[in-house]
Order: structure tokens, then sequence, then C-alpha cells
């Protein structure tokens, strides 16, 4: 797949397509509620035919012009009626400036934080949606030139201030996000970005050439709630993370350092250590001896990189495709979550030939282009930053550590034996919530109902003690932490226990958690006084690897609706499996 | 400009953005008896004919105009 920079972002071309589109059978659905005090109905179309350039339909509802809070605070609106999976907040700066001037000048920045905060707890009270929430646009007009920075009660000023303290607010608050309209306008430049004509006519949110950019951004994060992240970038070396080819010049020879011509990649492998930082997975793919590729990020000190910050390294002469097939294999991962950088445009081709659903963009003549380009590719998309994302990236290179070790012993139950795991099962507590909810959006594979969960959501069952057992399950064994990696959800039905969520990290796939967890769960229905667990499959574009999951554990089919399972298991009738797990409290 | 250049690329931009790729060309044409023209389509109307003929149209200009051949004739001026 060539990277999302070849979408043609015209505002005519898709306001056009949008108001033509019919649902498509079988797409995703998201039901999105769009409350604006500019005009709505401009981004309709275009955020419908963005969407349908995703793969996904969408229910559109658009709340009556400037009339927010009202349908906010009554709960037996239409907004709440439409029960909406994401609310879009598209505030103006336009209508702001509007307030400023009716305003009775106390600190507005701060009037308007709290308003915009009770907007956002009536909604949480009444839906679990997840609240997009647009920052301001600076605006352009300065009443003191220079100086309206520093006196805070200019609009100016205020703006600032309140698009610091929203930031700060939704980062606080789950189920917020914020879509940086700011940093848009800013880079398309703000001497083009308001069309004050086009306000005054029908209250237009912007120049309406630079909506699809703003439209484009809601779609990245609504994508990114569906699950729909990059996890790895797979890169070569030569002239990708260093100038010059390395069997040629030799590990001292190459160019990389701080100055001077190795300076281009120094900034490129800063950038990619940042994202390793933040939990992406780095992986070299490089047609090269071994033992040279491996010998600059031991012994050249201008790397940034080192040999630690890469989970899987392959260098040799096979085609990268099948280079990247095995290191898809060993990260267990999926194709479409993987990122190709090569300079090359001969590999690129190769793998958008034989790989389809990996990324491959393309990459700037110019190294010094490096960090621009693939930054403004908006590949890496987050909704949320935990603890867990910084380890996430040496977690997956433990793992491949330890199919290494695998590889070695030939024994499965000596290997497991071997790894010394340790095992934590817990009813969701406060201080995981952001994990757990994270994990819910992220398994695609190993997930038997695909049924993602928001913080508030998470919430909602924790303290729901007699209606749910909601239960995490951390791993660890003596190579390091794996972290949070399985989530179960038990429904209290009246005749029996549902399995209403089951999912798990493929990171930790045939280690004996899912036996070891299944028999967790038979002890809690014996203690619950259940003689039944319901459970279901449903079919998903990628869960294919857990159709037959309950079969395997010893579950019974009772129905089968066009691939939708749904099965039965007798705690009576259960014998646990032995596996290599000890539990830890 | 031509002024049947100018009319022709109107034309086909109005069937564009009201989707009604029946409609016909005639100078005396109003809003009111195009369904499908509302304020907000007026809008699209101003932003892609501003996008295909390389023009700006100032809010005066805009309010002035009481039909689709004062547009084109507009047009035609501010084109060159």
């Amino acid at each position: 797949m060539i990277a999302k920079e070849t979408i043609d972002l015209s505002y005519r071309r898709l306001s056009g397509k949008g108001r033509r589109l019919e649902l498509e059978a079988g797409w995703p659905i998201q039901r999105i509620a769009l409350l604006s005090d500019a005009a709505s109905q401009q981004f309709g179309p275009v955020l419908r035919a963005l969407f349908h350039e995703n793969g996904v339909n969408v229910e559109l509802y658009e709340g009556a012009f400037d009339g927010i809070e009202l349908e906010a605070l009554n709960p037996e609106s239409s907004l709440y009626r439409f029960k909406p999976d994401v609310i879009v907040l598209a505030l103006s700066t336009q209508a702001l400036r509007g307030k400023y001037f009716n305003d009775s000048r106390g600190d507005f920045a701060d009037e308007n934080l709290k308003r915009i905060q009770d907007l956002w707890k009536s909604l949480r009270n009444r839906t679990s949606a997840q609240i997009l929430q647009f920052n301001y646009v600076m605006p352009y007009e300065r009443v003191f030139g220079n100086f309206d920075v520093q006196a805070s009660q200019t609009l100016y000023a205020s703006v600032g201030r309140l698009n610091l303290a929203l930031a700060k607010a939704a980062a606080e608050m789950s189920s917020v996000n914020i879509v940086d309209v700011e940093m848009i306008s800013s880079e398309v430049g703000r001497a083009t970005w308001f069309d004050d004509r086009l306000w005054n006519m029908t209250k237009a949110f912007c120049n309406l050439e630079y909506l699809p950019l703003v439209c484009q951004a809601v779609v990245d994060l609504v994508s990114t709630l569906m699950g729909r992240i990059r996890k790895c970038v797979v890169l070569d070396l030569d002239n990708t993370l260093w100038g010059g080819v390395i069997g040629d010049l030799g590990h001292l020879g190459v160019d990389i350092g701080a100055h001077g011509d190795g300076e281009p990649f120094f900034h490129f492998q800063s950038y990619l250590l940042e994202l390793k930082r933040r939990g992406i997975i780095l992986a070299v793919c490089s047609k090269n001896e071994m033992e040279n590729a491996v010998r600059p990020f031991e012994d050249n000190p201008g790397m940034v990189l080192r040999r630690s910050d890469i989970a899987v390294f392959v260098a040799n002469w096979d085609n990268k495709a099948d280079n990247i097939r095995t290191i898809r294999e060993r990260l267990n991962i999926g194709l479409d979550s993987m990122v190709f950088l090569d300079d090359n445009p001969f590999e690129r081709n190769l793998v958008r030939e034989l790989l389809p659903e990996v990324i491959v963009p393309e990459m700037p003549e110019d190294a010094a282009d490096y960090v621009r380009y693939v930054s403004s590719l908006r590949l890496f998309e987050t909704t949320s930053f935990s603890a867990e994302d910084a380890q996430r990236a040496d977690q997956y290179k433990n793992e491949a550590d330890r199919l290494e070790l695998r590889a070695a012993i030939t024994d499965v139950s000596e290997y497991l034996r071997s790894l010394e795991m340790r095992i934590r099962v817990s009813r969701f507590d406060a201080e995981n919530l952001v994990r757990i909810a994270q994990l819910t959006q992220r398994s695609n594979q190993f997930n038997l109902t695909t049924e993602r969960l928001n913080e508030d959501q998470c919430r909602v069952l924790m303290e729901d003690v007699n209606g749910w057992t909601p239960l995490y399950a951390s791993l660890s064994d003596r190579f390091g932490d794996h972290g949070l990696i399985s989530v179960v959800v038990l429904q209290h039905k009246r005749e029996s226990l549902r399995i209403s969520h089951w999912l798990m990290s493929c990171r930790v796939l045939s280690r004996g958690v899912e036996e070891f967890l299944l028999a967790k769960v038979v002890d809690i229905a014996r203690e619950l006084g259940f003689g039944r667990i319901g459970a279901e499959y449903i079919p998903s574009a990628k869960n294919g690897m857990v159709r037959d999951f309950y079969a395997r554990m010893g579950f019974e089919e009772i129905a089968n609706e066009t691939g939708r399972t749904t099965w039965y298991l007798e705690p009576a009738k259960f014998v646990a499996r032995p596996t290599f797990l000890k539990e830890w409290r | 400009m031509e002024i049947d250049v100018a009319q022709a690329k109107f034309t086909g931009i109005m069937r564009e953005v009201f989707n009604r790729p029946d409609l016909q060309y005639s100078a005396d044409l109003t809003a009111a008896e195009v369904d499908e023209w509302d304020s907000l389509s007026h809008v699209d109307l101003i932003v892609a004919v501003e996008s295909e003929f390389k023009i700006r149209l100032s809010t005066g200009e805009v309010r002035g105009l009481k039909n689709v051949g004062q547009f084109v004739a507009l047009i035609v001026k501010k084109a060159k």
C-alpha cells in the first residue's frame, strides 16, 4: 500500500463525492455526531467521503447550528437518541471571537475552559462516546502588535492559553481527545485559513479548501479508535539510516553523526528513537552481510540507534518481502500494522507488489527531508499514552529473543518451563483502565467478539460488582515483563456466566495463558454458583485464528448464524489443563 | 474570456454542485427556481467558481447578483 499522501484532498471532489455516497455492505459503521458553533453542513459530505476512502460507513448526526449546550444538557435530545460512537466538538475561533466582544472581560480563557469542560461532563454522563474536541485556530488580529502575547487579556493571548488548558484538561479526562486544528492551520498558514466572506454568508468553519485537512484529522483519530494502528517500522540501512554503502565504506566510513554529511541521518535516527520511546517497534531489513550490518550499531560513536533498540535485525541477500514476513512472524503482528522505509524504489515496489498490506511510503530524494516527510504521513496516531507504551518496543524485542531460545530448545514443555512465567489476574482497577481500554482497541487477531471498550465503559464494568466480573491478566518471565496482556469480561446473567469479551495480545500466544484464564473463569463460575458458562465468537476480518477457540477449550456449540457462533461449558464437567504459569498476587 | 466559454463552464459547475445533470443554462435563471440551490450550496457554488476561473469575489459582488446571467457577466469581467 502506498501511503496516504496520494489521497486527493480537494474540497470540491470530496464534497461532491460525499453527497452521492450510499452505505457499502459489509463495511464497519461509525456513528458520528458533529456539534459545531459554525456551519456543520459542509463537514458532512467531506467526512463521509474520507471515511469511505478508508473503508468505513458513517452514520452522521448534525446538531442544530449553535445548539451544542441545549443538546448536551437535555437527556431527551435527539443527540442522545442517536447513540453516537464519537462526538466531534467543532468549535470555531470566529464564534469565540463573538463571545469575546460580548464578554464581561473576566478571565476569558478560564471561563471558556470551564464552559467546555462542563460540556464534556454532561456528554460523558449521558453517553460513552469518545469526544473529539477541536482546539482553536489562533486569530489573525492583534491590538497591541507584538505586545499582544504579553497583554494577557487580548483575544490572541487568551486563545493561546485556552488551547494549552484544553490539552491539559483532555489529558486528565478519559474519552476526550484534542483534534489539533491549530497545528493544521499553522502548517497551511493563517494568512489564508479564515475566509470571512464565507463565515458571514453561511458560518463556514474556514476556507473550504482546507476543510478536508480538518476532516482528515478526525478520520485519523477515529481510525485509531477502531484499532487501525501502526506498530512497527521496518528500516533499510544503506542511505536510509546512514549515508553510503557499509559494504564499501566500512563501519566508520558511512555518513552518520551530529555534524556534517551524517547530520540528516542523525536527525532521522533521533526521530526513530523517539518513535521507539513511545512504543513503536523498530526492525531492520537490509541486503548486507549480517556482520557488516550490525557493526555500526555497536562500534560507530556517531550512531543514535543501538543494537538493543532494534527488535528484529535481518541482514541477508534474500528478497525483502520474505524477510518482512520473517520479521512479522517473529513479532506476531499484522502486516497492515507495519511500515517499510527504504530509499530504494526497486525494493519499495517489490514489497508493495508482494505484500500489499504493508504501508510503503515513497521516500524523498534528499535525506534532509526524511523526518519532515515521515512525520507528515500521520502514520503513528494514538488516542492515549500509558507508561506501558514506553516499554512496548522493548517487550517485543524480549519476545524475539525468546523465540531464538525456543529455536534452540526442541521440547516445548521444557521451553515453557524454562521461561519461569508468572501471571497475575485482577479485577479491573482504576490505575490500569487506560491500558485495558487500549488493549481492547488494539487487539484484532486474538479477540473473540472485537467489541472495543473505551475508558468510561471499562470504569462502568469495574464499578458494577454485582453485574460483572471484568478481569485483566499481566504476565512476566525471566526475560522481562510483558505487562497487561489479556482481558476477560464476565457478565453475571440469570442462568449463566457469560463471557462478553475475551482478548489477548498475540505476543503471548501458546504460553498457556488461555488455559490458565479459562480455569480461572471456571473457578469464578463455581464460586458464584453458576452451572453454565456462555460464550460467543463474532467473526471479523482479522480474528480467524480464534474461530475454533471455544471448541479447543472444550465448549459445546449451540448455534451458528453465518459464522457467528454461540457456546457453553458446564463447570461441573470441566477438567483444567496443566500449564507452566505460576500465579502471583 | 469569451462569454460562451464561461457559460458552458458555469453550467457544468451548477450541475456538479447541485447534483442536477439536467440543468440548462438560461440567463434569467435564479436560485428560487432550483430546489437544491440554498444558502449552503450557494457557498459551494462560489468556491467552485473561484477555483475554476481562478478569481476571487468580494462580499458586495456576490450580494449584488440577481440571476445566472449577471453571475456569468461578473466572471467574464473578473477573469479578463
